[in-house]
C-alpha cells in the first residue's frame, strides 16, 4: 500500500498536549514568504495596470495597448522570438546530431565549447557584435568598406535580423543540450532495425531519429521562445539606437523616459501585462506540445549508439563546426578584449593605439568596485536565501503536502514565467513605500527582493528533484530510532539533499552575477550591479571602459564556472 | 519481553477505511506473523504501532506502556516508543556508514561513545556484518543492507521488534537463511517479534503464532500455524494459506451433485445446511487420495514429480482439480499415469457457502 508521507504532520500530540507543530510552522512560513516575495509584486502590477488611486481606470491600459509604438514593439518581440526559435532549433538539432551521432573528430572538446554561449551573458555578445557590425561605425564594416571600396556599410547588426542572429548564437545551446542527451539515451536498435528493414541513411534520420527526439526538440525550442520573448539585453543594445523596440526594452524606455515617475511605472505595468500574456500563451503552448508527444523509447541508462560515418563530408562539416564556434564564441570575446585596450573608441585596432589606461580608469572610478561588490553581495545573498527557501518550499510541497500545496507549487514557479523586466516593475510598485510604508527603492535590498522572486524556482526545482529521491521511510526510520522530527530533518533529509542544495545555489549565483534585465530598472545611484555598470558605461559612450569591465566580468564568470565544475566533480567522488 | 495489544483501532485514509475497529493481542516473547493479502492494512497497522500515523479510535499498548489511546488523548511520538523496526525497503541511510547507521539509535539515546561502539559492533556481530562496519550502504548487496537494517533494529534492545516484509526483496536461498537468522536472534533475545508479510510460505516457516488479515482489514484468525492449517476459521483462511480445490454443490431432483460442468453425484456425508445446495466443498490437494473403490472417477491430465511428492492435475467432470501425493503414499498405493482414469476419495472436507460470481479451483 502506498501512503502519503505527510501523515507525520499528525505526530506532534504527546500525552494529549499539542506541541508546536514544525510541519505547520514550515507550511505557514512558506506561504507567507511566497506571498511577500512573489504574490504581492504580481498583484501590484495587475492592480496598477487597471486601477488608479483605488478606482478602476481602463483607459490608460487601452491607450497603452493600442498605441502604435507599443504594438510595433509587440510585433518585433514576436518576430524576433519566432525567428530566433526557428533558426536556433535548426542549428541546435544539426549540431546535436553532428556531435551525438556522427564520427566527427574532437567531440568532447567541441561539446564543452558549444556550452560556452550558455554561460556567456548575451548582452556582452551583443556589445561585441555591435562593435564589429554597427551600421555606422562597426570595425569590420569599416574594414570591409575600405577593402572593397563599398559605398555603404555592408552589414547592419542594428536590425531585427541582427538581434535574431545574436540571440540565436546564445540560445541554440538550449536545443543542442536537450537533443544531444536525448540522442545519447535513445535505443540504437530503433535505428538499426530501420536500416535492416531497407531504409537509407537519409530516410532513417528523417523518419526515425528526428521524430523520436521530437519531444526534446520541442522542449528546447519552447525554452528559446519564452526566453527570447522576455529577453532585454540584446534588443536593448542593438535596437535602441535605431529605434527598434521589443516589449521588454519598450517597458524600460517608457519608465526611463518618464524619469521613474509613477505614471511611467503604471504605463510599464500595462505593457507588462501585455508581455506576460504573450509569454503565458507560449508557456501554455509548451505544456500542450510537451504533454502530447511522449514516446517511451528513451531509456534511462546510456547506450552506445552506432555512429554514422560522414566519409567525404567529415572534414567540411568539422570545419563548419569549428567555424561556428570561432564565430559565436571566440570572435566576440576577442573583440571585447581588443576594444578594452583602445585609447579611444573608433581608433584603428593597431598596436600603437593600445593602452591599459581604460582598466585604470574603470577601476579608479567610484562605481566599478562598488558594482562588483554589489553584484557579489546580491548574488551570494540571493543564492543562499533561495537555496534554503527553495528547499523549504520543496519540502513542504513534496513531504508535508498540506492543503493547497498545488497553489504553493504554482506560486513558486510563477516568476519563472514572468520576464525579469516585469518582475522589476512589480517589485518597484510593491516596495517603494506603498505597502506598510516599506520603501526599498534605490537600495540594494530591492534588487535582492527581485532576485529572490526571480531565482526561487531554480533552487526549488533542484531541491524538489532531490527530495523525491529521499524515500519517506528514511526519515521515518530515524523517528522510530529516537530522533525528533527536527533531528530527523537535520540528520537524514538535509544531508541527503545537500549536494542538490549546493548546485541550486550555483544555479542562482552564476546567472545573478551577470544579471542586467532586472537590476537595470532597480538600481539606484549607489546600487549598480556589475551588469548595470557595464551597460551604463556603454550607454554613456565610454565603450572601451565598458569593454574593459566586460573583460573583467567574463574573467570572473570563467573563474567561477571553473570552480563550480571542480566542486561538483569532487563531490561526485564521495 | 512485552505483549502488544491493539484494541479497537480504526484508521481511515480519506474516505477509505483501512482498519475498522481492529483488535489483536500479540503474545509476549513470540514470533507472530501478521499475514494478509497486499493492501489489507498490515502496513497501516504497523505504522499506527510505530506512531507514524494516528488512528481515529482505540488504543495501542506495548507491555505496560500505553502508546496510544484515542479516548485519553495519549499519543506517544514515534521517537519515544522504543520499538525496533525493519522497514520493507530497509531504509538504511545512504549517507552513513554501516556502523553509523547502527549507532544512530544509541546516539539519540545519548549513550557514551564507548557504549555506542560496543553495542553497535555487537549488533553487527549478531547479523554477521562486522567486517562491513565502515562500508557505505551502496557498497552492499540487498541482503547485506537488510542485515544492517536488522542490526539497527536490534541495537537498542527493545522488547518489541517489528519487521515489515523484510525479506521480500531477497533471493530464495538468502530468504531461507534470513528466516533462520531471525529465529535465532529471537531465541537469543527473547523479544517479541511482529513479522508482517503477504507470503504465507515464509510465515509458516517462521512463526509461533499467526494472525490472518482479510482483504477488508479485519482479523479473521489468530492461532498457531498448526491450528490455522488444520482448522481454518473460514474460507478465506483456508484459501489463503496453502493450495485448495473447490467443488460447487448443487441440490437437484436426483439428489446432491457436484456441478463440475456436468452433474456428478456426491457420495459424501454432507452437513445439513450444505445439503441444500449453494455450498462449495473445499479440499486440499494432499487430502485427495486414490481409491479404486470410490465411485468418484477422474482422469489424470498430468503428473509431475517434485522430488518429495507427485503433483497431479485431474479432470473431474469438466473441472480441473489438483492432487498432491506424498512419496510414502505413492509407495503404498502406487502412482497414477497420465491418461488413466482413477477413483478418488476426499479426506478432511470443508463446506463453505458458494461465492458470488463463480468459484476458483
Amino acid at each position: 500500500m502506498k501512503f502519503r508521507s505527510g501523515v507525520s504532520a499528525e505526530l506532534a500530540a504527546v500525552d494529549g498536549r499539542k506541541r508546536l507543530n514544525m510541519d505547520k510552522v514550515m507550511t505557514v512560513v512558506c506561504f507567507i514568504l511566497l506571498l511577500i516575495i512573489v504574490v504581492i509584486p504580481i498583484v501590484m502590477i495587475i492592480y496598477n495596470a487597471f486601477f488608479n488611486e483605488g478606482k478602476l481606470e481602463v483607459e490608460m491600459f487601452v491607450e497603452q495597448v493600442t498605441e502604435s509604438k507599443n504594438l510595433e514593439a509587440m510585433w518585433n518581440t514576436l518576430k524576433i522570438a519566432v525567428l530566433a526559435t526557428i533558426l536556433g532549433t535548426i542549428m541546435g538539432v544539426f549540431y546535436a546530431w553532428l556531435l551525438g551521432r556522427s564520427d566527427i573528430p574532437a567531440k568532447g572538446l567541441m561539446r564543452a565549447l558549444f556550452n560556452i554561449p550558455y554561460m556567456f551573458p548575451p548582452f556582452l555578445g551583443a556589445m561585441a557584435w555591435d562593435m564589429m557590425f554597427n551600421g555606422r561605425s562597426g570595425y569590420i564594416n569599416k574594414w570591409l568598406v575600405q577593402l572593397f571600396g563599398l559605398k555603404g556599410m555592408p552589414i547592419n547588426i542594428n536590425s531585427v535580423w541582427g538581434i535574431v542572429f545574436v540571440e540565436v548564437s546564445y540560445y541554440f545551446p538550449f536545443v543542442f543540450m536537450q537533443v544531444v542527451s536525448a540522442l545519447e539515451r535513445m535505443d540504437p536498435t530503433l535505428e538499426e532495425s530501420a536500416r535492416i528493414a531497407g531504409a537509407k541513411q537519409r530516410q532513417v534520420i528523417w523518419k526515425i531519429t528526428l521524430p523520436l527526439v521530437k519531444p526534446a526538440i520541442s522542449a528546447g525550442a519552447l525554452l528559446i521562445l519564452t526566453t527570447s520573448l522576455a529577453h532585454f539585453g540584446v534588443p536593448s543594445i542593438l535596437g535602441y539606437a535605431k529605434g527598434i523596440y521589443t516589449l521588454p526594452t519598450r517597458i524600460y524606455a517608457v519608465i526611463y523616459n518618464s524619469g521613474g515617475s509613477f505614471d511611467g511605472i503604471r504605463q510599464g505595468a500595462a505593457l507588462s501585462v501585455m508581455l506576460v500574456v504573450v509569454v503565458a500563451a507560449a508557456l501554455i503552448l509548451q505544456n500542450r506540445i510537451l504533454s502530447a508527444g511522449n514516446y517511451d523509447i528513451i531509456k534511462g541508462k546510456s547506450m552506445r549508439p552506432t555512429l554514422i560515418k560522414l566519409r567525404g563530408a567529415k572534414i567540411p562539416l568539422f570545419l563548419l563546426a569549428i567555424l561556428t564556434l570561432v564565430l559565436i564564441v571566440i570572435v566576440p570575446l576577442v573583440m571585447i578584449v581588443l576594444i578594452s585596450f583602445l585609447k579611444a573608441y573608433g581608433l584603428p585596432l593597431e598596436f600603437k593605439n593600445f593602452t591599459l589606461a581604460q582598466y585604470e580608469k574603470v577601476f579608479s572610478a567610484n562605481g566599478t568596485i562598488d558594482s562588483i561588490r554589489n553584484s557579489l553581495f546580491v548574488s551570494i545573498t540571493a543564492g543562499i536565501i533561495c537555496m534554503f527557501l527553495g528547499t523549504l518550499v520543496a519540502y513542504v510541497v513534496q513531504k508535508i503536502r498540506p492543503k493547497g500545496k498545488g497553489v504553493l507549487e504554482v506560486i513558486s514557479m510563477l516568476p519563472y514565467a514572468i520576464p525579469g523586466t516585469v518582475l522589476s516593475i512589480g517589485v518597484i510598485l510593491a516596495w517603494s513605500g506603498r505597502i506598510a510604508g516599506i520603501n526599498l527603492y534605490n537600495t540594494i535590498w530591492i534588487i535582492l527582493v527581485a532576485y529572490l522572486a526571480r531565482y526561487l524556482s531554480f533552487s526549488m526545482k533542484t531541491s524538489s528533484a532531490a527530495l523525491l529521491q529521499v524515500h519517506s521511510s528514511l526519515e521515518e526510520a530515524a523517528r522510530v530510532c529516537g530522533a525528533s522530527h527536527t533531528e530527523s530533518l537535520a540528520d537524514i533529509t538535509l544531508p541527503l539533499i545537500r549536494p542538490a542544495m549546493v548546485s541550486g545555489f550555483f544555479l542562482i549565483f552564476l546567472p545573478a552575477m551577470r544579471e542586467v534585465t532586472t537590476s537595470i530598472l532597480l538600481y539606484g545611484p549607489y546600487t549598480r550591479t556589475l551588469g548595470v555598470q557595464i551597460y551604463s558605461l556603454r550607454d554613456a559612450g565610454m565603450i572601451p571602459q565598458a569593454a574593459a569591465l566586460a573583460t573583467v566580468a567574463i574573467g570572473i564568470i570563467i573563474i567561477l564556472n571553473t570552480i563550480v565544475t571542480k566542486l561538483t566533480k569532487d563531490r561526485k567522488g564521495v | 519481553m512485552a505483549n502488544v495489544i491493539f484494541d479497537n483501532i480504526t484508521f481511515r485514509y480519506g474516505s477509505n477505511t483501512v482498519l475498522d475497529h481492529f483488535s489483536l493481542e500479540v503474545e509476549s516473547g513470540k514470533i507472530v506473523c501478521l499475514v494478509g493479502p497486499s493492501g489489507c492494512g498490515k502496513t497501516t497497522l504497523v505504522r499506527a504501532l510505530l506512531g507514524l500515523i494516528r488512528p481515529e479510535t482505540g488504543s495501542i499498548t506495548v507491555g505496560d506502556r500505553v502508546l496510544f489511546d484515542a479516548k485519553k488523548r495519549i499519543n506517544v511520538p514515534a521517537e519515544k516508543r522504543n520499538i525496533g523496526i525493519v522497514f520493507q525497503d530497509y531504509a538504511v541511510w545512504p549517507h552513513m556508514t554501516v556502523l553509523e547507521n547502527v549507532s544512530y539509535p544509541l546516539k539519540k539515546q545519548r549513550r557514551s561513545k564507548e557504549e555506542i561502539r560496543q553495542r553497535a559492533m555487537h549488533a553487527l556481530e549478531q547479523v554477521r556484518m562486522t567486517e562491513y562496519a565502515n562500508h557505505l550502504p551502496n557498497q552492499l548487496s540487498g541482503g547485506q543492507q537488510q542485515r544492517v537494517a536488522i542490526a539497527r533494529a536490534l541495537v537498542v534492545d527493545s522488547d518489541l521488534l517489528v519487521m515489515d516484509e523484510p525479506i521480500t526483496n531477497l533471493d530464495a536461498k538468502l530468504r531461507e537463511e534470513m528466516l533462520l537468522e531471525i529465529r535465532m536472534i529471537q531465541n537469543r533475545l527473547g523479544a517479541t517479534i511482529l513479522y508482517i508479510t503477504h507470503d504465507q510460505q515464509s510465515a509458516l516457516q517462521l512463526c509461533d503464532k499467526m494472525a490472518i488479515m482479510e482483504q477488508d482489514g479485519s482479523l479473521c484468525q489468530y492461532g498457531t500455524d498448526e491450528e490455522i492449517i488444520l482448522h481454518p476459521a473460514n474460507r478465506f483462511t483456508f484459501e489463503f494459506i496453502g493450495v485448495s480445490n473447490f467443488l460447487p454443490l448443487e441440490n437437484t431432483p436426483s439428489g446432491l451433485v457436484f456441478n463440475c460442468g456436468e452433474p456428478i453425484p456426491c457420495p459424501l456425508d454432507v452437513p445439513p445446511e450444505a445439503a441444500q445446495g449453494g455450498y462449495e466443498l473445499g479440499v486440499r490437494p494432499n487430502d485427495i487420495v486414490f481409491d479404486s473403490s470410490s465411485p468418484l472417477r477422474a482422469r489424470v491430465d498430468s503428473r509431475v514429480f517434485l522430488g518429495s511428492e507427485y503433483n497431479y492435475f485431474l479432470t473431474l467432470g469438466q473441472k480441473q482439480i489438483r492432487v498432491q501425493q506424498s512419496m510414502l503414499d505413492a509407495r503404498t498405493r502406487g502412482t497414477a499415469g497420465e491418461g488413466e482414469t482413477v477413483g478418488i476419495r476426499f479426506l478432511n472436507t470443508r463446506f463453505y457457502p458458494a461465492r458470488k460470481g463463480g468459484t476458483s479451483a
